[in-house]
Formats: C-alpha cells, sequence, structure tokens
C-alpha cells in the first residue's frame, strides 16, 4: 500500500512539475518590425505615418499583453528602405513597417518572400521646394535646371511622375543623386536649383531657409507616394495566429491616428522624431488624417502598385516584375476590420483616385471644430 | 662565384669606391627575383581563387542569401552587360578622369611641396605642425566644406582626391629628402656641385624610393577617396555604381564596381612600381 502510495505521489509530482516547467519552457518568440527610416538625429522615431503611431503607442505590444512568451522590437533604418531589404533578405527582420512602394517592390522583384498585409501610409505628398532667393515660381520653370534626385527611392518615382505628368522627361532635367540631407544642404547653398521631398521642408520653409512653389497636394490624385506593412512569408506561415495579431494592432492604430479627435495628439507622437509639430500641421493642412493613415486595400492602392510595377521596369530598376495580385493578402487586414467593426470605417478610393465610398471616419470631428 | 669571374675595373679609386654603392641594387634583382616572384605569384594567386572558390561554395550551398551575397555569375553578368551597353566603360572612365585630374594636381603640387619642406628645415619647422593637424581630417570630413564653396560638380571631387593624394606625397618626400644620407651630400660639396646639380644628381635620386612611397600610397587614397565622394553627389563613376546598385539592391552591380575598382587599383600600384624600378635602373645606370 504504502509502496503504492508513494509511487501514485511521485507519478502525481512529476505530472505537476512537468505542467509547471512546460509553459515556461515554450520558446519565446520575437517579433523583429522593421521601420524604414529614423527621426532628426538618427532619433528612433517615424512620423507622417500610422506604423509610428503604431511604435510610440505600443499597439502591437499590446495585443501580446497576455503572452509574455511574445516579444516586439522595433529597429529604426536610417538607410530606410534599401537598409530595410538588406535586413529582412538577411533575416532580421519578420515585418517591414511603412515600407515605400518601390523598395518593397524592388525586394519582391528581387527574390524577397514578403505577403503585403495592409496600406502602411498612403498618399503621402511631394513637395517642390527652391532656395529661399530663388526666381523659380512654378513647376514649370524647372526645364534645364539641376534637381535633386534619390535614385532607387519612391521619391525617384514620384518625382519622376510629378515632371511627367508637367509635360517633362528625363532629359529635360539635369539630376544630382544626392540623399534627402545633402540635398537640403545643396538646396541651401545654391549647389542645386530645386528638390522635391516630403513634410521635412515644410520646417525649413517656416524658418525662411527654402521655399515652397509647388506640392502634389490638390494635384492629380494619383501623384502622392504609398506604403505598406509587409511581412516576411516564413513568418506568415510559421505564425499565421502572431501575423493576425500583428495586423490588428496595426488596424487599431490607423484608427488612432484617422480620427480627426486626436489631431493634436498625432502631431504630438510624430514630433518625437524631432520635427516640429507645426510643421505636421502645415503638411496635413485641408486634409484629413484618415487620408493618409488608412489601412485600406482598395481599388487605388493596387492601381498605384501595378502602375509603380510598370514604371519601375521601364526604368529598368527592376528586371523581374512583380505580380501584385498575387503579391497582396487583404485576408489579415479583412478579418482584423470585421473583427473590429471597422469595415465601413475608411473611404475607398478607385482607381484614379475618386471617392468609391465614404467611410464613417469622415464624420469625426477635432476638438473645437 | 660571379663576384671572383667579375672583371675587376682597372685603375682610379672613384670608380672602384662607386662600385660599391650600385651594385647592390642591381645584382639582387638578377638572382633571387625568379623564384621570390614566382612564390609571390602563386600565393598572390592561390589566395583571391581560395576566396573565389569560397564564394562559388556560398552561392552554391546557400549560405548567405544570394541577394545579400549573389553568385559570381551574377556580377560577371553585370560586366558583360555594363561592357556591351557601354556603361561599364563610361563610368571607369570618369572616375579615371577625375583620379587621374586629383592624383595629378595633388602629386605634382605634392612633390614641389614636399622638396621645399625637405630642403628646408625652417620651412618644415613653420609649416610642418599645421600640416599634420590637417592631415588627420579624414576627407569626408572635407567633403561637406567642400561641396559649400565649390558646388557639387566634379571640382570638389577632384579637390578631395587631390588632397588625399597630396598628404603622404609631401610626407614621404620631404622625409626622402631630409634623410638623404651625409656622406652623399658631402661629396656634393667635394665635388663643388651646384645646387640644382646637388638636387638633380644626389638628393632627388636618393630620395626615388621614398618619394615614390609616398605616390603609391597617394595613388590607393586618391582611388579610395574616390568611391567615397561619388557615393555622394555624383550621377557617374564606379562609386556611383555601387550607391546605385545598393539603393536599387542589387548587390552584384555593387561587387561588379568593386571588382573593377579592385582591378585598376592593382593596375596602377603596378605600374607605378613600373616607373620607380626604370627610374632606379636608369639612375643606377648612370652612375
Amino acid at each position: 500500500m504504502i509502496r503504492i502510495r508513494v509511487t501514485t505521489f511521485l507519478a502525481s509530482l512529476g505530472v505537476a512539475l512537468t505542467g509547471l516547467a512546460l509553459p515556461a519552457m515554450a520558446q519565446t518568440t520575437t517579433i523583429r518590425i522593421g521601420y524604414p527610416g529614423v527621426g532628426i538625429d538618427n532619433r528612433p522615431y517615424g512620423y507622417g505615418d500610422y506604423p509610428s503611431i503604431a511604435a510610440v503607442g505600443k499597439y502591437i505590444e499590446a495585443e501580446f499583453k497576455n503572452q509574455p512568451n511574445v516579444k516586439v522590437t522595433w529597429t529604426f533604418f536610417r538607410g530606410a528602405g534599401p537598409a530595410l531589404n538588406e535586413s529582412i533578405a538577411a533575416g532580421q527582420i519578420d515585418f517591414a513597417a511603412g515600407l515605400g512602394d518601390l523598395p518593397s517592390i524592388v525586394g519582391k522583384s528581387r527574390g524577397l518572400n514578403t505577403e503585403y498585409l495592409a496600406a502602411g501610409g498612403i498618399h503621402s505628398p511631394l513637395y517642390l521646394a527652391v532656395p529661399a532667393n530663388s526666381t523659380i515660381t512654378s513647376i514649370d520653370q524647372l526645364r534645364g535646371k539641376r534637381v535633386a534626385e534619390f535614385r532607387g527611392t519612391n521619391l525617384q518615382m514620384a518625382t519622376d511622375r510629378v515632371l511627367q505628368v508637367h509635360g517633362f522627361s528625363e532629359k529635360d532635367i539635369r539630376f544630382i543623386s544626392l540623399d534627402m540631407n545633402s540635398a537640403t544642404a545643396a538646396l541651401v547653398s545654391g549647389a542645386i536649383d530645386a528638390s522635391f521631398g516630403g513634410s521635412e521642408y515644410l520646417d525649413l520653409a517656416k524658418r525662411g531657409i527654402v521655399k515652397i512653389i509647388y506640392s502634389t497636394k490638390g494635384d492629380d490624385p494619383t501623384l502622392g507616394a504609398e506604403s505598406g506593412i509587409v511581412v516576411t512569408t516564413a513568418f506568415e506561415k510559421a505564425h499565421p495566429d502572431l501575423t493576425e495579431k500583428v495586423v490588428r494592432g496595426f488596424v487599431l492604430a490607423a484608427k488612432y491616428g484617422s480620427d480627426e479627435a486626436n489631431r493634436q495628439a498625432v502631431f504630438a507622437i510624430w514630433a518625437k522624431s524631432g520635427l516640429p509639430a507645426g510643421s505636421f500641421a502645415a503638411d496635413f493642412k485641408d486634409e484629413r488624417l484618415a487620408h493618409r493613415d488608412s489601412p485600406v486595400i482598395d481599388p487605388y492602392l493596387i492601381a498605384r502598385y501595378k502602375d509603380q510595377v510598370a514604371h519601375a521596369k521601364a526604368y529598368h530598376l527592376i528586371t523581374n516584375t512583380v505580380d501584385v495580385d498575387s503579391w497582396f493578402q487583404p485576408k489579415y487586414l479583412n478579418e482584423a476590420l470585421a473583427e473590429l467593426k471597422l469595415q465601413n470605417y475608411w473611404p475607398t478610393y478607385d482607381s484614379r483616385g475618386n471617392k468609391l465610398t465614404d467611410g464613417a471616419v469622415e464624420q469625426t470631428r477635432a476638438a473645437g471644430e | 662565384m660571379a663576384r671572383s669571374n667579375r672583371p675587376v675595373p682597372q685603375g682610379s679609386e672613384m670608380s672602384g669606391g662607386t662600385a660599391t654603392l650600385p651594385p647592390p641594387a642591381v645584382r639582387p634583382r638578377r638572382r633571387h627575383p625568379g623564384t621570390v616572384r614566382l612564390g609571390n605569384l602563386a600565393i598572390g594567386v592561390a589566395m583571391p581563387i581560395a576566396l573565389l572558390a569560397l564564394w562559388q561554395a556560398s552561392a552554391r550551398f546557400n549560405i548567405l542569401p544570394e541577394q545579400i551575397l549573389p553568385p559570381p555569375q551574377a556580377v560577371i553578368g553585370v560586366l558583360r552587360d555594363g561592357w556591351n551597353d557601354g556603361s561599364l566603360q563610361a563610368n571607369t572612365l570618369v572616375s579615371l578622369g577625375r583620379v587621374a585630374n586629383g592624383f595629378l594636381a595633388g602629386g605634382v603640387i605634392g612633390l614641389l611641396v614636399g622638396v621645399v619642406l625637405g630642403l628646408s628645415a625652417a620651412w618644415r619647422a613653420m609649416v610642418q605642425p599645421l600640416f599634420l593637424t590637417l592631415a588627420q581630417v579624414p576627407i569626408l570630413g572635407w567633403l561637406p566644406i567642400l561641396i559649400l564653396i565649390s558646388g557639387l560638380g566634379d571640382t570638389p571631387k577632384i579637390i578631395a582626391i587631390g588632397w588625399s593624394t597630396f598628404v603622404p606625397v609631401v610626407l614621404n618626400t620631404s622625409q626622402g629628402i631630409a634623410q638623404v644620407p651625409r656622406s652623399l651630400l658631402e661629396l656634393g660639396d667635394v665635388l663643388s656641385f651646384s645646387r640644382w646639380s646637388r638636387l638633380r644628381s644626389i638628393i632627388l635620386p636618393s630620395a626615388v624610393p621614398q618619394i615614390f612611397t609616398g605616390l603609391r600610397e597617394g595613388l590607393a587614397n586618391g582611388w579610395q577617396t574616390l568611391v567615397a565622394v561619388e557615393l555622394l553627389g555624383s550621377f557617374s563613376g564606379l562609386g556611383y555604381m555601387m550607391a546605385y546598385g545598393r539603393q536599387l539592391f542589387q548587390l552584384e552591380m555593387v561587387l561588379a564596381a568593386v571588382v573593377v575598382v579592385g582591378l585598376i587599383g592593382v593596375l596602377l600600384y603596378l605600374f607605378l612600381g613600373f616607373i620607380e624600378r626604370r627610374l632606379l635602373r636608369w639612375q643606377a645606370g648612370r652612375s
């Protein structure tokens, strides 16, 4: 009898110990998210899109608060999209958040196995900056001028498209290959006549260092730059459950970033990058947050990416084409939207950028409005 | 054996005296070089071949992702395509032109300044500290200032290349000249050489090896600086090819440019060595 009891005791003890040990022994999974950019002075903050809100607000981490064995890390790449691509190839990153259209297309075309999950910052306008004392007053005066261009980035593609729409070909402009920071220095010193860029120029314009003489806002609605949330196929296949939650976290961040009630708070979050909140106010003047912070994959986004693939091919930036239809995997996004009852939260646009359906977010109002 | 069979020069003490100087410079070249050079060549070739094999193996067995380390065939493909459409030659010529201009300017001015500093202790004391301080600043530190002053064209690139050539040329030339053996200078005094022939016949020849060390170092520096300056504010050249390749995630393009840069660097180095040997032989022959 006693012997049996001892054995039973030992056995139950063993079971209990195993039961205790198992969860502790379960492998820790790290979700490694990369963001293609840094703030001023390499600050680890993005700006101007909702993935940077997700990072600051820890929206992805919040999805895993009951799973202590899941860790989330964020890496901000000073070398932007190209550096992020290299990191994906080296197997160091699982998600690219806010990766520009061209870098993601280039990566996909080069054989990086990725799935496109959601829009990650769209309709980003382009500004044309000239030196403060420049005599250039309109984009139509750029013929024969020295214009900065960061080759191989989506800024190049966006620049080319703007110039094309305004009747210029690549030969009409003297392009100088410069990255954003060098372009600003060159602009100030008068070494170049003009440079296309993002909202960074708004603050310089406010300080009287450059003049903004054109922006794509209000021009052809397809002229902005797009970016997305991309996951490696390896991660998505191994962890569909985690992928689902990551997308949910991003959608919640996009919702926060689209709600006009949060307008000032959103600018304050982006200001962590070192750019003043005022320049975001100028950037978003007469524009709703949701116009850029929508995660939705609509006919507009699909058409833009197909067009970008065609342009990248025509410019010999890629050799292998990319099949946008099979690359885009809206499954997780649609699940998250349905689960959060946000299917009609954001407006959708047709392939030419005209409004297709209204969204509930458009009823939100900024405080005091 | 060879020595004892050599006809002993007849006559003057002078020729006997000088005969002890040149032969060591000439003779070892005839005895060892065959074996030493073959051995060096074998080692020199074995290493790249081993690396190439390793590279091929890495590509074959997917040790590194092909996007990060493309197979050698892909690099050869880029070189072939670039050659066929002429872009490779165009980029190489642009880069060579920039290096040639910068190296010539930096080399010539560096030689002149180096000779002056080598000859005059007073100038050396006055200029050397400032010069050494400036020489410590990496060329990329000067670049923003250069661009502000001279714009984004070829000028700042050539100045940057020129400066990175200038520094080692000045240092080595002045040192080589300042260290000419006293005995040789005294010999010149005995023969009551003029200042010019003293410089031409004694000082410069004996400083040749050190001067060429400076030139070689200057050329290597200039070639490296080229790549650094072309990565920035440029639209052509091998450095630009690297920057562009990286932007577009075509690392085989980066590696192709690396191969061309490396090959040209080696060729230029060998060329300078060839000229140096010719000069030394000519100098030995003259005496």
